[in-house]
């Protein structure tokens, strides 16, 4: 194997590939990338057996072949190189020398063989998405996944597909967020796949939003692609908990607030609330929102907020920071809350949002002591 | 029946009657010492010389640079009843003095030869020798300002007793009893002891209690000892005890003064080992050395002939006290066991008194804006924050870090962080599981935790014997902040749980907390809470091999400097280990 390449390229692609590196591994071909020359170009490729992405730059290639390369050390080389063409050679199965300019570098890798084979997708019955659509659910409902490994399935994003709409949905079994939009049919089969989020975010990451992505399904994998680029994951096995049932069709009290003011009010009780439970209380009534926080040891706090509400007076506790998590992802500068008891589901969606997309988080209440 | 029989009872010689009385006052030659350097402090003695021979058997001296006697004085003190120190009944009540009865050098006199010689000043002095309670003459001599008192063949005419008296080195080791609590008593004054003339023991005066150890017992155990000093209402307990690591490592001693006077009280050493409660293992007692000051008229120090014990108006609040201040000088960082021989007093820096705002813990908040792991990827240096479509508001200003040391996790069980003194561990689970514990014990005894309401409740199926775990302690689960329907049978629904952490399992907490109760039998209801607070503690608590990002150390580290007893877990482990650089120099022959 022997090509040369731009620094600029040889930069680019790596930028692609290295955030797919662990970290830590105990399998040491996984700290390296693996370098095939093609005679179209050279393709890059990285994987932490999770999540791989691979991805296809140009190159002059001299002649073809594959070698893995310590991903950590050439990243490195890369971005100190003098501004020159990049001559890459493998000599045997675990030697690179790499050349630019005048410097000289001799690096140890491993034979390509003991890199991972990349998931068994077939893209010939792929679908078609926009990329900028898949971030757009991704982005606003990803923040809500669990991160306790005790449920697994809840540590993934679901992502139901069907002919018309797609939606997204996570949430960590106190708080829920989901986003759905209305699709072109794409011909794709409707599924529901639950998706690391940290495939989420390579994808998020590596595609640009005007990008049509190809889609495609494995067994327990699923694959993205763009010419150049491609992801790979593995999905978490279901079924997801049945959450249309707790997302509340009866909430009969609403009240429409200023996202930015509530958010103030929201911050201030905070700094009084518990830092083990952030517990805060919220009193609505007609045109008011009363906010009201104690913690032993610590002191009170209170604040008011004009809403415009209708419904019964309402005393319930929150996470106050569940609530403001779920307030930076509201995409207006209204907010409109939904209740019905204080021991039951409340939700928050954006008020007037001109908008083919709907977006609904959820978040359940504390108990409130009195 | 006209021939009257002898009479029965007989008024005894009064030589008899103080020879049984002198068994009160006078019973081995420990209690000669005693009474004797009890004399010589109540002279306002600098300093005391004891000699011993033969256990005291032969013959014991006990010279003090007191006050010293006239000659009148001097004749007069062995008579029963003659004391300078109290001159009515009223006089009793809050007596500073060792001595009151005035019965001591009579008791003695009855049954020993006796040697007495006293001064006043430097130069003119008495010397009066007795024996079996008679005078047998009184001399001038020439003597330094104070008093030797010389106590020879004691009992020689009392052999019931004498037959009582042990071995020499007995009778020696129970003297060293005595004078070593004389010792621990008056610090200030400078004891010298000989035993059949080789020199024993000899103290300087010392400033405090500490230094009297040191010089007792050695620098390295009283080094190790943690400070008591605490005042609550009228009481003052101050003193020394030990680290709940060390206890049973050692021989254990017990020392306690009550308004200056080496007492015995079961009851107020109870107390002071009732702190230790949750962090030394059951049976073992921990050495304490306490100083207690109650109000004068709160304790009546004429209950004991030996005067070793006293009595207290009121005791509850007074063991209530010592027990809260033996709790307070445990429940600093500086009760953590020491690795390596020298001290350190390690205090952790309080948060400044501006510092209202709760410090930045997002590591232990549920789920904080600051998502740790969400979208963590293999490489972090590559990784931006995810961007959010409505511009959210900018993340809460970082905390003040000031007050809280860099932390370090090792082989993700221990936190280590540098001191002025040395490096300190942490253990994550015990120091955590110590968090828990109390917040918990807070929770049980003083209402309910907030309860998150689950959206997806959960189920679970218990066997028999959990089924009724959870029955007996139902009421104390939803005060933790569970809510927990039973669905007949051995089915729960939990629909709230309470959340200690962000790591926190309910599920497996109550499901291990569950199985580790069964077969409890009824406690009393602050026993139950203490169970249930540990084994919820223990089994909700981040465990050994969980890897801790900064935040959460940070998070973990506060909590910890706040709780009651830091230094241990609720099973008697350390949580705190200390390695000091003094051991590590030496380690790596620096020094
Ligand atoms: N070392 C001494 N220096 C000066 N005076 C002494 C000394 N020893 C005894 N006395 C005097 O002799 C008196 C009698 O002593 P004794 O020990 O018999 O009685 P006490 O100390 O008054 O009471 P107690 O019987 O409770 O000890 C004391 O009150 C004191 O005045
Ligand atoms: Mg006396």
């Amino acid at each position: 194997m022997r090509f040369t390449i731009s620094r600029e390229k040889l930069q680019e692609g790596l930028a692609a590939v290295t955030a797919s590196i662990p970290a830590k591994t105990t399998l040491p071909v996984l700290a390296n990338i693996l370098v095939e020359a093609t005679e179209k170009g050279i393709r890059l490729s990285g994987t932490d057996l999770d999540i791989a992405v691979t991805t296809e730059v140009a190159a002059d290639v001299e002649t073809t072949g594959a070698i893995t390369i310590p991903a950590k050390k050439l990243s490195e080389i890369a971005r100190e190189l003098p501004p020159a063409p990049v001559r890459i050679a493998a000599v045997g199965e675990q030697r690179i020398t790499l050349d630019c300019g005048r410097s000289h570098f001799k690096i140890l890798g491993l034979p390509r063989d003991e890199f991972p084979a990349f998931p068994n997708v077939k893209f010939n019955e792929s679908w078609r998405i926009r990329s900028g659509d898949l971030i757009k659910l991704i982005s606003h409902t990803s923040f809500a996944v669990s991160t306790e490994e005790s449920r697994p399935i809840l540590n993934g994003v679901l992502w139901e597909l069907r002919p018309e709409m797609m939606r997204m949905v996570a949430t960590n079994g106190h708080r829920l967020a989901k986003m759905e939009m209305p699709i072109k049919s794409t011909g794709a089969p409707a599924s529901d796949m639950i998706v690391p989020p940290k495939a989420l975010e390579q994808i998020r990451r590596l595609f640009p939003e005007d990008e049509e992505l190809e889609i495609a399904k494995g067994e327990n994998h699923l694959g993205f692609r763009s010419p150049f680029t491609a992801v790979f994951t593995r999905l978490i096995e279901g079924p997801y908990p049945p959450y249309e049932q707790v997302i509340p069709k009866d909430n009969n009290r609403v009240a429409i607030a200023d996202r930015t003011a509530l958010t103030s009010a929201l911050r201030r009780m905070t700094i009084i609330a518990s830092d083990q439970t952030h517990r805060i209380r919220m009193s609505f009534n007609a045109g008011m929102l009363k906010f009201s926080v104690q913690t032993p040891d610590l002191g009170e706090a209170n604040d008011e907020l004009a809403v415009r509400y209708t419904g019964d007076p309402l005393d319930i506790g929150f996470n106050a920071n569940y609530l403001l998590e779920v307030l930076r992802y509201i995409p207006t500068d209204e907010v409109r809350l939904t209740f019905k008891a204080p021991e039951r589901a409340a939700t928050l969606e954006p008020e007037g949002w001109a908008d083919p997309a709907s977006y609904l988080c959820l978040v359940m209440p504390l108990r409130l002591l009195d | 029946m006209s021939v009257a029989s002898p009479p029965r009872i007989a008024v005894l010689p009064s030589a008899v009657a103080d020879q049984i009385a002198a068994g009160e006052v006078v019973e081995r030659p420990s209690s000669v010492v005693k009474e004797l350097i009890e004399n010589a402090l109540d002279a306002g003695a600098s300093s005391v010389d004891v000699a011993i021979e033969d256990g005291g058997r032969q013959t014991i001296r006990v010279s003090d640079d007191g006050c010293g006697m006239s000659p009148d004085d001097a004749v007069l003190a062995l008579e029963r009843h003659a004391t300078s120190k109290i001159r009515s009944a009223a006089d009793l009540v809050g007596v500073r003095s060792f001595g009151f009865r005035g019965e001591a050098l009579a008791a003695m006199c009855s049954v020993s030869h006796l040697e007495l010689e006293t001064a006043p000043d430097d130069g003119a002095g008495t010397l009066v020798r007795a024996a079996g309670g008679a005078i047998l003459d009184v001399s001038p001599i020439a003597r330094r300002r104070g008093t030797t008192v010389r106590i020879s063949r004691l009992f020689y005419n009392a052999p019931a007793r004498l037959k009582f008296l042990r071995g020499s080195r007995s009778e020696w080791r129970a003297i060293v009893e005595v004078i070593g609590s004389m010792a621990l008593t008056r610090r200030d004054v400078r004891v010298s002891v000989t035993n059949d003339g080789k020199p024993m023991l000899s103290l300087p005066a010392s400033a405090t209690l500490r230094e009297r150890l040191a010089a007792i017992y050695g620098g390295a155990f009283a080094g190790r000892l943690l400070d008591v000093d605490d005042v609550i209402g009228t009481t003052h307990v101050a003193g020394l005890v030990e680290r709940p690591s060390d206890v049973g490592t050692a021989t254990r001693r017990a020392f306690l003064s009550v308004n200056g006077r080496a007492v015995r009280d079961t009851g107020i050493v109870r107390a002071a080992e009732a702190a230790y409660r949750s962090t030394i293992p059951a049976g073992v007692r921990p050495t304490i050395f306490l100083d207690v000051t109650v109000a004068a008229d709160a304790v009546d120090v004429n209950v004991h002939p030996a005067k070793a014990e006293v009595r207290f108006r009121d005791r509850w609040p007074l063991e209530r006290a010592i027990e809260n201040a033996v709790a307070r000088a445990l429940g600093t960082f500086d009760a953590g066991a020491t690795l390596g021989r020298s001290h350190w007093t390690f205090v952790p820096p309080s948060p400044p008194p501006q510092a209202l705002a709760p410090v930045d813990v997002e590591a232990l908040h549920p789920d904080g804006p600051d998502l740790e792991g969400l979208f963590e990827i293999s490489n972090n240096d590559t990784l931006e924050p995810p961007p959010s479509p409505a511009a959210p508001a900018s993340a809460p200003p970082p905390a003040p870090t000031t007050d809280v040391p860099p932390l370090t996790q090792l082989h993700r069980t221990y936190m280590l962080f540098e001191h002025e003194q040395g490096v300190v561990l942490i253990d994550q689970h015990s120091a955590h599981e110590r968090v828990l514990y109390e917040r918990f014990m807070g929770t049980l005894e003083r209402g309910e935790a907030p309860a998150q309401r689950l959206l997806f409740p959960m189920t679970l199926h218990l066997g028999p014997a959990e089924s009724e775990a959870f029955e007996r302690d139902r009421e104390l689960f939803e005060r933790l902040g569970f809510e927990i329907d039973g669905f007949g049978g051995h089915t729960l629904i939990v629909r709230a749980v309470p959340m200690p952490h962000p790591r926190f399992d309910p599920e497996r907490c109550v499901r291990e907390t569950l199985a580790a109760l069964t077969g409890d039998r009824d406690a009393g209801v602050h026993a139950r809470h203490e169970r249930l607070a540990a084994t919820v503690a223990c089994k909700a608590a981040i465990k050994g091999g969980d890897l801790l990002s900064p935040g959460e150390m940070r998070a973990l580290y506060i909590a910890l400097r706040d709780t009651k007893l830091p230094a241990h877990d609720v099973h008697g482990r350390a949580t705190i280990v200390q390695l000091t650089w003094d051991e590590i120099d030496r380690r790596f022959g620096r020094r």
